[in-house]
């Protein structure tokens, strides 16, 4: 009987979408509520030297005045380095110095006038080279103070990371070299700009000490788990609900609106208060995708195989670490690009600056490390005259081959997203030049994606007397459509009706531990425990039916929450089953915990484990471009996307992942870029920092490959960070095919393609 | 989100009230239009006014007609109903393309064509097209009424010759003479082309029956302080015949009028490229509009 | 204050209202009609647009004191039955969204726009649904669900 899985069902979440019913945390009313507003550093770097609260204290509705000195803890994950609000010292331009909270949002930003601050400005560093002078100011003097986890440091400097891998023997790897191709690449700081704002409420319980939040986030538990450490409370003091998640891409998942609301909170006698940022603060004080320098030196044969990579990259953290230790660590590791390359060594570093605060962007920085990876493969390839399809598949992962720390691979599908991104796009073949002004050309890109290794998710699955079915499951819903997918693959594991199925909203209170909705990691995870529980419910089904009907259980079967035997006869229906011959009251619950920690795909070099990911994610994309010659404008025609999802549960929401990712690549490839000056970001609106709209679609071709993965929930494994990462780099390649030059800092602007064809002209007219 | 600051409000009835209760408020007043400017500059707290005067209410301040000489436009035409009248996508093209193209959709059924003109912006849509028809604005003030090229009415960045208690009214665009033909072309960020003007050329032309060039102007924006004409340009363009070869020497010439600024949107240069890329692709356009191909 | 008669959804309110208050917030804070969205409050991202007269509008840029007199139409007017209209059901059958918080916007344009059996061609949907910002990508359904609805009126 065919089931769920594998179909394009509607999501679950559709009705309430489309009716505008939806509930965000920014549309949450509360009785007595307050709303925040937040007075923010205008300098990069200073000392306060005081804040005079006073008027704005006796301001008309003002209810509490906080500053870092009313609230002086500290928070962070990797690095326990950032205040709630400043305290004593500001590191950014725009970070929270003073919060206020007041009957309405109007009286609140009011009151931020009253307010006198003074600073004393301090020298700042906002370049990242820059940041690693022995001379360059210090943005956390103290940084060898602060707690901090196992990785490493530089006490005394800048540097709030350094990492280093190196398999074989590179020496030996670069004398075998035909040819070494060396380069440097950037990427830029990005926002999220998930529509929905930074927001959340908040409530202080004087009695227990402990606080609610009602919040935007895709990370639950890590987000209670900050708060919570920060505060210095046990973690169960602080409970998180969820509402829908107005998208995320990495976003919402370190204290934001969250840490000025608990803030505020302490200080307003109960009321619960609320605090949403505007777009101009979302843009520019609240995280951003951390820029990064990248060297790469690569030993080739002259038959294009590898011999020697390595690798050095610097990131730019700004003021605070937040959730960037670990990109600095994993994203580097990826920049080896989904090939085998027998020797290698990386060498990351990260530093801290007088800018806004980075955290993790969809793809934990694959999506820097990509670009310099693919831009290096085309330049690699052009030098060898090899076609750049061509060495991309002959050193592509296959089934077995050991990844950079030993672990032998399973279900790698990159080489069939190659065949089927070139096939898609026409390789080969382009018409160059359709107007005397335009030119075109194609381009392609691969890449690599691990997924957080080891985690868990936990999930409780309660069938009520009606025979409709909860999954308590914390994996809020940011717009991926996990919700739908989760249900599919209970609906199926227990053999119930698709509709019967639900997901309730997340409550730290009362749904058991789930890693993040990051990662690209729900589906397999929680899909594993689901599962687990699906199966354990519909075998407790089963044997009540069994009872019920005096038939072996075995000789039972139940799709679509009609349960019949092994012929298919129908006997009973699930809500019949349970509506009569069940207790009074009766409900049926499971739960079960899906851990990766011990499964034997991990095993690796001695040492190295913790590198090993439980499955691995491939993304090829194909582009055809169109460049204006006159003013080096950049129009993309055609994106060819295929992605190795293990098995689509739904290949309807595997398409939008496929499609999202390239539209949001495109945006972050050509189009957004934040013009910072003086530490000062410029353009901290969407008047200047600038999404794709649907008039700069391409004709999009979403492919789903579905490589075999033993452990995965109906074969999935995860699909919502790689497709983001290869659009870039497809699109510098085709601008090479078209025109023969490279753009080796994103984004790709029109001014750097005119220069660089300018350049292109006078050297040929030179030569 | 960030929230409007009080102020005090008024909905006048007639063009005498508003003008009487802008005087009263002084320097602080700011006339409410569309209000897609005004609106946006007050949130960002670029400006904090004292009273906003809402003209809405005053009949007769919008519609589009066709009057002795020419087009009138009310003030507060909403832009969509300017780009999408067949009156003014005939005789005035060059306006009904800049109007297409002005911010998006939902915005430009709120924007009117007096409050862009009346923002002053260098990057105003609206401007270059307005100026290329010899479009003349009334305003009413304390003194009455007066006439003027729209042109003149630039004096920098957000400012013109408006005193604060002027209020804009209609625009009149005389009737194009025969071989008349106009265009407006701008590159914004993305591909849509509704982005504001990285920079921005409009066009017109009036052939003769010897299929020369008689008369013409070329407008800029986003290259100069205020929406500019390139006058050596015309000059060099009237009287020639609309070849490629003369077009380019009059792009290059625009392109040595235009005085851009370096900002976040884009270098001095890449503006500089731009005027003389967009005046070729306007001019093309306008001999276009006006029934002659142009040849290479 | 300033008194103002509002239509919304068919329905009469009369508030009296500070003069400052956008459409947009006397809608979600006043009226309790939260599907209307704000993420920029600057006319920049769309999704505030609401239907005045049956024309898109982005209102945060609309003072209250403008909507009075003006038939407006949210969101939570287009299946106010619940029913779902054809715009609604063909965002439901192409997953034409992601996280929803564009979609009440692109919902109620593609709504205006097709309403009275209209065939626009894609450039003319692109152009109209142009204003509207997805940051999750949903171009691709949205243009599937508009051609459903264009496809199924034929």
């Amino acid at each position: 009987m065919t089931g769920y899985v594998g179909t394009r069902a509607a999501r679950v979440d559709s009705v309430e979408k489309v009716t505008g019913k939806a509930v965000y945390a920014v549309d949450l009313q509360m009785a007595g509520m307050l709303h925040g507003a937040v007075l923010r550093s205008p300098h990069p770097h200073a000392r306060i030297v005081s804040i005079d609260t006073t008027a704005a204290e006796a301001a008309p509705g003002v209810r509490a005045v906080v500053t870092g000195r009313d609230f002086p803890y500290l928070f962070g994950s990797a690095i326990k380095d950032q205040p709630f609000l400043a305290i004593d010292r500001v590191r950014y331009v725009g970070e929270p110095v003073v919060a206020v909270a007041a009957d309405t949002e109007a009286m609140a930003q009011e009151a931020l006038d009253l307010i006198r601050v003074d600073y004393t400005p301090l020298p700042a560093v906002v370049d990242m080279r820059l940041a690693l002078a022995d001379n360059a100011p210090l943005v956390h003097p103290d940084l060898h103070e602060y707690w901090k986890g196992p990785h490493e440091i530089i006490p005394h400097t800048n540097v709030n990371t350094i990492y280093r891998h190196e398999r074989g023997d590179i020496e030996a790897g670069f004398a075998a070299a035909d040819l070494i191709v060396e380069g440097e690449y950037s990427a830029h700081a990005l926002s999220h700009a998930a529509l929905e704002v930074h927001a959340a409420i908040a409530e202080y319980d004087s009695s227990s000490g402990g606080y609610t939040l009602w919040v935007s986030t895709d990370r639950p538990f890590m987000l209670r788990s900050e708060l919570a450490a920060g505060l210095g409370l046990d973690s169960s003091r602080v409970r998180l609900k969820v509402a829908q998640v107005g998208g995320s891409f990495g976003g919402k998942g370190v204290p934001v609106a969250e840490a000025v609301a608990v803030a505020l909170a302490r200080h307003t006698r109960g009321r619960p208060v609320r605090v949403e940022l505007s777009r101009e603060e979302d843009l520019t004080a609240s995280q951003v995708r951390p820029p990064a320098i990248m060297k790469l030196k690569t030993g080739v044969t002259r038959d294009g195989y590898f011999t020697a990579r390595t690798a050095e990259v610097l990131w730019d953290s700004g003021a605070y670490t937040a959730y960037t230790v670990g990109i600095a660590i994993r994203g580097s590791q990826t920049i080896m690009g989904p090939y085998r390359i027998p020797n290698l060594r990386i060498l990351s570093r990260q530093v801290y600056t007088n800018k806004s605060i980075t955290g993790s962007y969809r793809g934990y920085g694959t999506t820097q490390v990509t670009w310099a990876c693919e831009s290096q493969m085309d330049d690699i390839a052009t030098q060898l005259g090899i076609d750049p399809v061509a060495i991309r598949l002959q050193n592509a992962y296959e089934e077995g081959d050991p990844y950079l720390n030993g672990q032998i691979m399973h279900g790698v599908g990159v080489v069939e997203t190659i065949e089927k991104a070139r096939d898609a796009i026409g390789w080969g073949s382009v018409e160059r030049q359709p107007a005397p002004h335009l030119r075109r050309g194609k381009g392609i890109a691969t890449m690599i994606k691990p997924t957080m290794t080891p985690s868990s998710s936990n999930c409780v699955i309660n069938v009520e007397q009606d025979g409709r079915v909860s999954v308590v499951a914390a994996a809020p819903e940011i717009g991926a459509g996990q919700d739908t997918v989760l249900a599919q693959m209970a609906a199926d594991a227990i053999g119930v009706a698709l509709a019967s199925v639900s997901i309730p909203a997340t409550d730290t209170a009362l749904t058991p531990y789930n890693g993040p909705v990051a990662s690209s990691r729900t589906t397999y995870h929680m899909g594993n425990a689901i599962v687990a529980a699906g199966a354990e419910i519909r075998d407790n089904i089963l044997v009540l039916a069994g009872e019920v009907l005096g038939v072996e259980p075995d000789d039972l079967d139940m799709h679509d929450s009609v349960i019949h035997d092994n012929d298919g006869l129908a006997l009973i229906t699930l809500e019949d089953l349970l509506a009569k011959y069940s207790g009074e009251g009766y409900s049926m619950t499971v739960g079960s915990r899906f851990s990766t920690a011990d499964s034997p795909l991990l095993k690796a070099d001695a040492g190295v484990e913790w590198i090993s990911s439980i499955f691995w994610m491939f993304c090829t994309q194909a582009t055809e471009i169109e460049v204006d010659i006159e003013t080096g404008v950049i129009r993309v025609l055609k994106v060819a996307a295929a992605t190795d999802v293990g098995k689509a549960i739904n290949p309807m929401t595997c398409e939008q992942q496929i499609e999202g990712g390239v539209i949001m690549g495109l945006s972050n490839g050509l189009f957004e870029d934040f013009s910072i000056r003086d530490g000062r970001i410029e353009n901290g609106s969407f008047a200047d920092y600038k999404v794709a709209t649907i008039q700069d679609l391409p004709e999009i071709t979403p492919i789903i490959v579905e490589s075999v993965h033993d452990e995965a929930p109906f074969g999935a494994k995860g699909i919502g960070e790689p497709a983001a990462a290869a659009t870039p780099p497809a699109i510098g390649n085709a601008l090479y095919d078209a025109v023969g030059i490279r753009i080796a800092d994103l984004p790709i602007t029109p001014e750097k393609v005119l220069r660089a064809l300018a350049e292109k002209n006078l050297a040929e007219s030179r030569s | 989100m960030k929230r409007l600051r009080s102020f005090a409000y008024h909905e006048p009835t007639t063009l005498r009230e508003a003008i009487e209760a802008l005087a009263a408020a002084g320097d602080q007043a700011q006339v409410l239009a569309g209000g897609t400017d005004l609106i946006v500059d007050m949130k960002i707290e670029r400006i904090r006014p004292s009273a906003v005067v809402n003209l809405k209410r005053i009949p007769g301040l919008d519609g589009i007609e066709s009057i002795a000489g020419g087009t009138r436009i009310g003030a507060l035409t909403k832009v969509t109903d300017v780009e999408g009248s067949s009156l003014v996508q005939d005789r005035h093209p060059a306006l009904a393309q800049a109007a297409s193209i002005l911010a998006s959709p939902p915005v430009r059924a709120l924007a009117t064509i007096g409050g862009n003109v009346g923002r002053a912006s260098p990057a105003s849509d609206l401007g270059p097209a307005l100026i290329v028809h010899d479009a003349v604005a009334t305003i009413e003030g304390l003194d009455g009424a007066r006439e003027d090229l729209v042109e003149n009415l630039y004096v920098g960045p957000g400012t013109t010759t408006l005193a604060s208690s002027d209020i804009m009214t209609s625009f009149l665009l005389p009737d194009p003479p025969p071989g008349f033909g106009s265009a407006h072309v701008k590159l914004g960020k993305r591909g849509g082309g509704t982005d504001i003007a990285l920079a921005g050329v409009s066009v017109s032309v009036v052939i003769g029956a010897r299929g020369e060039i008689v008369d013409c102007r070329i407008a800029l924006a986003s290259l100069a302080p205020t929406p500019i004409r390139a006058v050596a340009a015309e000059d060099m363009l009237r009287g020639e015949l609309p070849q490629e070869d003369a077009l380019v020497a009059v792009a290059e010439s625009a392109c040595r009028e235009a005085k851009p600024i370096g900002d976040m949107r884009a270098s001095a240069s890449y503006r500089t490229t731009l005027a003389r890329v967009l005046t070729m692709r306007a001019l093309r356009a306008a001999v276009q509009s006006a029934g002659v191909e142009v040849a290479f | 204050m300033i008194e103002v008669d509002l239509t919304v959804n068919g329905e009469r309110y009369k508030l009296d209202v500070e003069p400052r208050l956008t459409l947009l917030e006397v809608l979600r804070e006043n009226l309790l009609l939260s599907g209307t969205k704000e993420a920029c409050g600057v006319g920049e991202c769309g999704t505030c647009v609401v239907l005045a007269d049956g024309e898109p509008v982005t209102s945060c840029l609309m003072l209250v004191g403008d909507a009075d007199g003006v038939a407006i139409e949210t969101v939570e007017g287009l299946a106010a039955d619940g029913e779902l209209n054809e715009v609604q059901q063909a965002f439901v059958d192409t997953g034409a969204f992601q996280c929803g918080f564009c979609t009440p916007a692109m919902v109620l344009t593609a709504t205006a726009m097709l309403r009275n059996g209209a065939k626009p061609d894609v450039e003319e949907v692109k152009k109209t649904l142009g204003g509207i910002l997805c940051r999750c990508g949903a171009y691709p359904k949205i243009l599937e669900a508009v051609a459903q609805v264009i496809g199924e009126s034929r």
